[in-house]
């Protein structure tokens, strides 16, 4: 459902972030990136829903061509790619019922969403993620007085509102703790196995990309380096993708 | 090889500035030296003649010393550029430089006094210290006959300033998104409405709101009116300001995250931007009420309207009974205007 090809992004600066990049992910699979920092991970994710713009290549969501969109076109795209963040990124001093709705913000009227007048459908329909992400009962509560894991949770039940064909999540744990890292990886398996949702994330853990991905692809100094089950990422593997002085690090 | 041919040119421009920056100080050295030390204290003169043949003639020597010196340590921009080696054990306080530093202040300090006409004399003189008790006494003894009619004043004066801000807040909350960089950066459109009305601020803010008072009382007559239009003009450039500075330095990630929703711009702004506004925009907000309010009785001064006008009335009356009640008014307001909204501000925190 999803086609890279040759995709290359350069910034401004000259650097070169991705180069020459081909993959394709299909329906309802849970694909994991991994790579060091500032082996373009994060653009590429962003390339996909055009936070970034890309430099040259192809990228396919269901056949349509991203990159060249404009407009209420982009929009409409986006709103068929969920994203979550490493800082969560929810808005501050607002509810978890409206950082939720503001998922749907795509198919509400530009008015209707600022005086906030949400249909009863759109508010039980919110009502359903925060059961699904298990936050029931926090709905009214500030979504920045949460603990970083429900606040995770609240921005994967923001994605879901948006009924998106594939949710990306750059690095969804690096700023949780080991054993909520597990919790909020459970959501987004839940989301991928039961809504059938089809999930990009990129991870630095290697212990979670076994439990978790059902393939892997690697990314180094901008290229796509590994492509293949997390299984049969071995010692060498792993030396050319984390370098020769690398070592494992696991979580459980 | 790069890299030392631009330390190279670096060190070339350095010298050059040097150059330049001693010229110009030993020219004011000479100009300054010769208009207070020889007019001023040795001859006395009350009026010295200016022609512009002297401060030419002082570049001209400027030139001529600084071309003498500029080889030796005597060299005040080489000392400042940083050309001068200074040992560990030197100070740099200590060299040669720094004397005709010392030098420079001391005779800006001995023009500053002869220009602003200090004189110690006349703050003593027995006339003087007479008519300073005579209006301390009015000043201590105000008269409360025209309270209510200071009170009125007052009250004109606050309103006054309250509707210059409100009437600024909704004009500057539209121009602080166009007057931040973050936001207006992205395509060259965009790019120059924020270049244009970043100039248009700074040159509206750069001209005092008294100043703005006095074109307007004569375009809409001395009142109340002028007054709040000039609080208003400097209020929308102050806030605009202000604002765009706000959102300049809020967090990306919830913009980057409403975008991602497929949201529209004007939903990112309200959903992504405004909630991390909201507090700071209040803070800011009656802060400058505040200031309003203490601008107003200085503007009234001008013709402004308000309780200033009154205290000029009265000035200019030498009736300094009224002028010390209007005083104590004015004290009040600003006390308690300075106390109010620091504790709201604190409550908002």
């Amino acid at each position: 459902m999803l086609e890279i090809k040759n995709l290359n992004k350069v910034y401004p600066n000259g650097y070169h972030a991705l180069n020459n990049i081909n993959f394709s992910v299909p329906q309802g699979e849970f694909l994991v990136v991994i790579g060091l920092s500032g082996s373009g991970k994060s653009t590429m994710l962003r390339c996909v829903n055009r936070l970034h713009d890309t430099s040259s290549g192809e990228i396919l969501l269901n056949g349509v061509d991203t990159t060249k969109l404009k407009g209420s076109a982009l929009r409409k795209m986006r709103a068929d790619v969920g994203m979550v963040f490493q800082h969560f990124n929810l808005i501050p001093r607002r509810s978890v019922m409206a950082n939720v709705l503001s998922g749907n913000l795509s198919r509400t009227g530009i008015l209707k969403s600022i005086l906030g007048i949400y249909s009863s459908e759109e508010k039980a329909l919110a009502m359903k993620y925060i059961d699904i992400v298990g936050l029931r009962g926090k709905e009214k509560n500030r979504a920045d007085n949460l603990s970083g894991g429900q606040q995770q949770r609240v921005a994967i039940a923001r994605a879901l509102m948006q009924n998106p064909k594939v949710l990306l999540a750059d690095e969804p744990v690096a700023s949780l703790d080991p054993a909520t890292s597990h919790s909020v990886m459970q959501y987004l398996k839940k989301v991928n196995e039961e809504l059938g949702v089809t999930v990009i994330c990129n991870l630095h853990f290697l212990s979670l990309v076994r439990q978790y991905a059902h393939r892997v692809v690697a990314l180094k100094g901008g290229k796509l380096i590994y492509d293949g089950k997390p299984l049969e990422i071995n010692e060498e593997w792993f030396k050319t993708i984390y370098g020769e002085d690398a070592v494992e690090v696991t979580i459980n | 090889m790069q890299k030392i041919v631009k330390k190279k040119a670096n060190k070339t421009i350095q010298t050059i500035k040097a150059f330049i920056f001693d010229v110009l100080a030993w020219a004011y050295i000479a100009l300054v030296s010769y208009k207070i030390i020889y007019d001023k204290i040795i001859l006395d003169t009350r009026y010295p003649e200016f022609v512009w043949k002297q401060p030419i003639y002082s570049l001209y020597f400027g030139l001529a010393v600084t071309i003498l010196f500029f080889f030796t340590n005597f060299s005040l921009g080489k000392g400042l550029m940083g050309l001068i080696k200074i040992s560990d054990e030197e100070s740099a306080t200590a060299k040669p430089f720094a004397y005709i530093g010392y030098l420079l202040i001391v005779l800006t300090f001995l023009t500053g006094f002869y220009v602003s006409q200090v004189s110690v004399k006349e703050f003593f003189s027995a006339n003087g210290l007479e008519g300073a008790k005579r209006i301390f006494t009015a000043l201590l003894h105000p008269n409360w006959g025209i309270f209510e009619q200071g009170l009125f004043a007052a009250i004109e004066t606050i309103y006054m300033a309250f509707i210059a801000t409100a009437i600024a807040i909704p004009i500057a909350f539209i121009l602080g998104f166009i007057a931040a960089r973050n936001l207006m950066s992205g395509n060259p459109i965009t790019f120059f409405c924020y270049s244009a009305l970043r100039a248009f601020l700074n040159i509206s803010r750069s001209i005092e709101p008294l100043v703005w008072a006095i074109i307007f009382s004569v375009w809409v007559g001395i009142g109340p009116f002028s007054g709040m239009l000039a609080l208003c003009l400097h209020s929308i450039a102050s806030l605009t300001k202000q604002y765009s500075e706000q959102i300049e330095s809020i967090d990306d990630g919830p913009i980057e995250a409403i975008t991602a929703t497929g949201a529209h711009p004007i939903q990112v702004i309200w959903f992504g931007v405004v909630p991390q506004i909201v507090l700071p925009y209040l803070s800011y907000t009656i802060y400058r009420w505040d200031i309003n309010v203490r601008m107003a009785t200085v503007i009234g001064l001008v013709g402004g309207g308000g309780i200033g006008n009154l205290l000029m009335q009265y000035q200019g009356q030498a009736r300094w009974s009224e002028v010390g009640l209007l005083v104590i008014l004015i004290a009040a307001i600003v006390w308690t205007m300075d106390w109010a909204s620091s504790v709201i501000r604190e409550a908002l925190k």
